[in-house]
């Protein structure tokens, strides 16, 4: 009974696994062969980097990793600063309607952000951000998200190291510098990848906010090879799309044995 | 390079002719103009170069925003002009006119001084199924700018192995679906090897195929003022009927869904020997066919029928008096006999205007090149898309519906009677009277 399960628990890895990476494996083998050979499988198919050098010069690219990279930096940093006092105070805090201030804060994870689409907009133009990075990356800066989750990791630090930090004489600040936020990295690095991994993918509210090249993040970039009017070039849409993951795929493959312990320890999955 | 110069030179100094004393230069006027294309390739360039040439007339500075596909471009437009900023004028889908409309956000030509002066002459000059999209109430909404026709692609060679004649392109539904037959190739197996005919029976794409076909029949799906639909007419049924006899008659295209973007691969890749597909295709087929092929107008019931699509320039109302009028200025300044011209050779949309096929360049262009010229031969027999209120609902309402017919799962009775009903529940509220 026990080997069947387990068999079967095997076998359905195996399944999502390869369901996940053959997207992966076709957009690999057509953006490295010419593209008479994107539907034709074919081993002894020629080899060339011709799609990524058509695919890079398409359009400004490097800009737009730049632009992402920015982008992706500044909303990461300033929710780590905004989220963690935040978190820290739901946790160990005690003020009045603590709780529904919390309720309030949790509410806003059911509010999907297309919807504000408009009013963010109105916002950005009011503030005379249109068209810039930042007016990218305002409404993401605070997350209920990030702050459910640190908040969650605090309250799960032993209140006995709190004590003793305090009997040293540390501050409010020291003590959530050096007792809480060691103790929570694995949270922080998890809740990092899921935020830079959504930022980097993000679309819509980019592609509203922005109208320029220098301010363009590599998404909207990207949607230049999805124009169907001319038929759809399939070796250069996968070229193009490896070379926009390939930093954050890399980065999944180099710090593999961290993520999964994170997340583990996080418990999200 | 060479062509581009001398017709900036050209246009620049025609310009300066007809406006020369009368208009002062206006005081730094901006504009602001959403266009559907991501940044990067050729069209952008095209566009930046108008605009400059624009700027060198003028003196009127105008801001292309390139903003992704139509769609993204449309919900970008109504983002930006609900919140407060937004263009003075874009480049949006010419059947989404009802839906803009609905939205209260467009100045018609009328407003905007468009009819004043030559203006009705100017708007007499387009082709009038480029104009069905744009006129309701009596009052015009939209310029036809980036325009095309559905047409079919076919592979010669195919023909000929079929033993049909290449220069004789099917021209009724009976001669497509027994040509179709013939060219459909089977292995030892039984398996397809090659398709005869793939028609887009996809998302954003069924209801262009499905408007190209209920013309065909004979048939206006929808009124002028957007506010009904006939899909339950016998005629829709006929067509219906049609399409998916394709498959379960002829078996000569596949059961199902056939995807838009899987098209043009297909043919490339000789899978498909005929497809159905936009003119805005043929620079891209041209460069990449390793086999001759021919262009040619859609077989009808009884003859050759088609259907426009495209996009066309619309006007928003936020914009001051004198942005209006210098969007305008823009409007026609694109739309002049040279510069159509230019831009159909550059791109391979149909120039919008007959007075554009006079110039030499765009003559000599389709004398070089004649199957350039294929799809303006089939105007006179194109309808406007389907357009109405709530655009995309009634777009999604009739891509369920064949889509279940093509599969097999509705009979095209059932799946027109469907739509219509699900269609007169969306618009129920914009029926009059």
């Amino acid at each position: 009974m026990k080997f069947a399960t387990r068999t079967l628990e095997i076998a359905g890895a195996w399944m999502l696994g390869i369901m996940w990476v053959t997207p992966l494996l076709y957009a690999a083998w057509t953006a490295f062969h010419p593209a008479d050979f994107a539907t034709h499988f074919d081993l002894t198919a020629p080899l060339t980097l011709g799609n990524f050098v058509r695919a890079w010069q398409a359009a400004p690219f490097a800009r737009y990793f730049l632009n992402t990279t920015i982008l992706v930096t500044i909303i990461l940093v300033a929710q780590f600063l905004l989220c963690t006092p935040a978190a820290f105070a739901f946790a160990r805090m005690e003020f009045p309607g603590r709780d529904i201030l919390f309720g309030v804060v949790l509410l806003q994870l059911m509010v999907m952000p297309d919807v504000l689409l408009v009013g963010n907009y109105r916002t950005m133009a009011q503030l005379g951000l249109v068209d810039t990075i930042l007016a990218i990356a305002l409404p993401y800066l605070g997350s209920a998200f990030g702050i459910f989750l640190l908040r969650q990791t605090f309250r799960s630090v032993p209140q006995e190291l709190d004590d003793a930090a305090r009997l040293e004489g540390c501050t409010l600040m020291r003590r959530i510098w050096r007792v809480y936020v060691p103790l929570a990295r694995p949270t922080y690095i998890a809740y990092g990848l899921v935020s830079v991994s959504y930022h980097w993918n993000n679309f819509l509210w980019p592609l509203v906010i922005t109208n320029s090249v220098t301010t363009r993040p590599l998404t909207v970039g990207l949607s230049v090879f999805a124009s169907t009017d001319q038929g759809i070039d399939w070796s250069i849409i996968t070229a193009a799309t490896l070379m926009t993951s390939a930093p954050l795929l890399l980065a999944f493959l180099l710090f593999q044995r961290q993520f999964v312990q994170s997340f583990m320890r996080a418990g999200i999955r | 390079m060479i062509r581009r110069r001398t017709l900036l030179a050209a246009t620049a100094a025609s310009a300066a002719t007809l406006a020369a004393p009368a208009i002062a230069r206006a005081q730094a006027m901006k504009l602001s103009f959403y266009y559907p294309i991501a940044v990067g390739g050729p069209i952008p360039a095209i566009i930046d170069g108008y605009c400059k040439a624009f700027h060198a007339e003028t003196g009127i500075e105008v801001t292309p925003v390139y903003a992704g596909n139509y769609g993204e471009t449309l919900t970008k437009a109504v983002t930006a002009i609900k919140g407060g900023s937004g263009p003075q004028l874009a480049v949006l889908l010419a059947a989404e006119m009802h839906s803009l409309q609905d939205l209260d956000i467009l100045a018609s030509l009328d407003e905007i001084g468009g009819l004043e002066g030559d203006g009705k002459a100017w708007l007499g000059g387009f082709y009038p199924a480029f104009l069905a999209n744009s006129v309701v109430d009596g009052k015009t909404w939209s310029v036809p700018f980036q325009r095309s026709t559905a047409i079919m692609y076919y592979n010669k060679t195919a023909f000929t192995e079929a033993g049909l004649d290449p220069e004789k392109f099917p021209l009724t539904w009976a001669e497509l679906g027994a040509a179709a037959e013939k060219l459909t190739k089977r292995d030892a197996s039984g398996r397809v090897t090659r398709w005869g005919v793939k028609m887009a029976s996809d998302v954003g794409n069924a209801q262009w195929t499905f408007g190209a076909i209920a013309n065909q029949a004979g048939h206006v799906l929808m009124n002028q003022a957007g506010t009904e639909t006939y899909f339950n007419d016998p005629k829709a049924i006929e067509g219906m009927a049609y399409w998916r006899g394709l498959a379960s008659v002829h078996h000569a295209t596949p059961e199902g869904i056939t995807g838009w973007p899987a098209l043009s691969p297909d043919f490339l890749e000789g899978n498909a020997a005929i497809i159905q597909h936009t003119t805005g295709n043929l620079t891209n087929l041209r460069s990449n066919a390793k086999f001759p092929f021919g262009v040619a107008g859609l077989p009808g019931k009884t003859g050759p029928r088609t259907v426009v699509g495209g996009g066309n320039i619309y006007f928003f109302k936020q914009a001051s008096p004198a942005e209006r009028a210098a969007a305008l200025k823009f409007a026609r300044f694109l739309t002049e006999p040279a510069r159509a011209a230019d831009w159909s050779i550059q791109t391979g949309y149909i120039a919008v205007r007959p007075d554009a096929y006079q110039t030499p360049a765009l003559r000599d262009y389709v004398i070089h090149y004649p199957p350039a010229d294929v799809a303006r031969g089939f105007l006179p027999v194109a309808v406007g898309e389907l357009s109405t209120f709530q655009n995309q609902r009634v777009y999604q309402a009739l891509t369920n519906n064949i889509q279940a017919c093509l599969s097999g799962k509705l009979t095209p009775q059932q799946a027109m009677v469907n739509t219509q009903a699900e269609a007169d529940r969306i618009l129920k509220p914009y029926k009059r009277g």
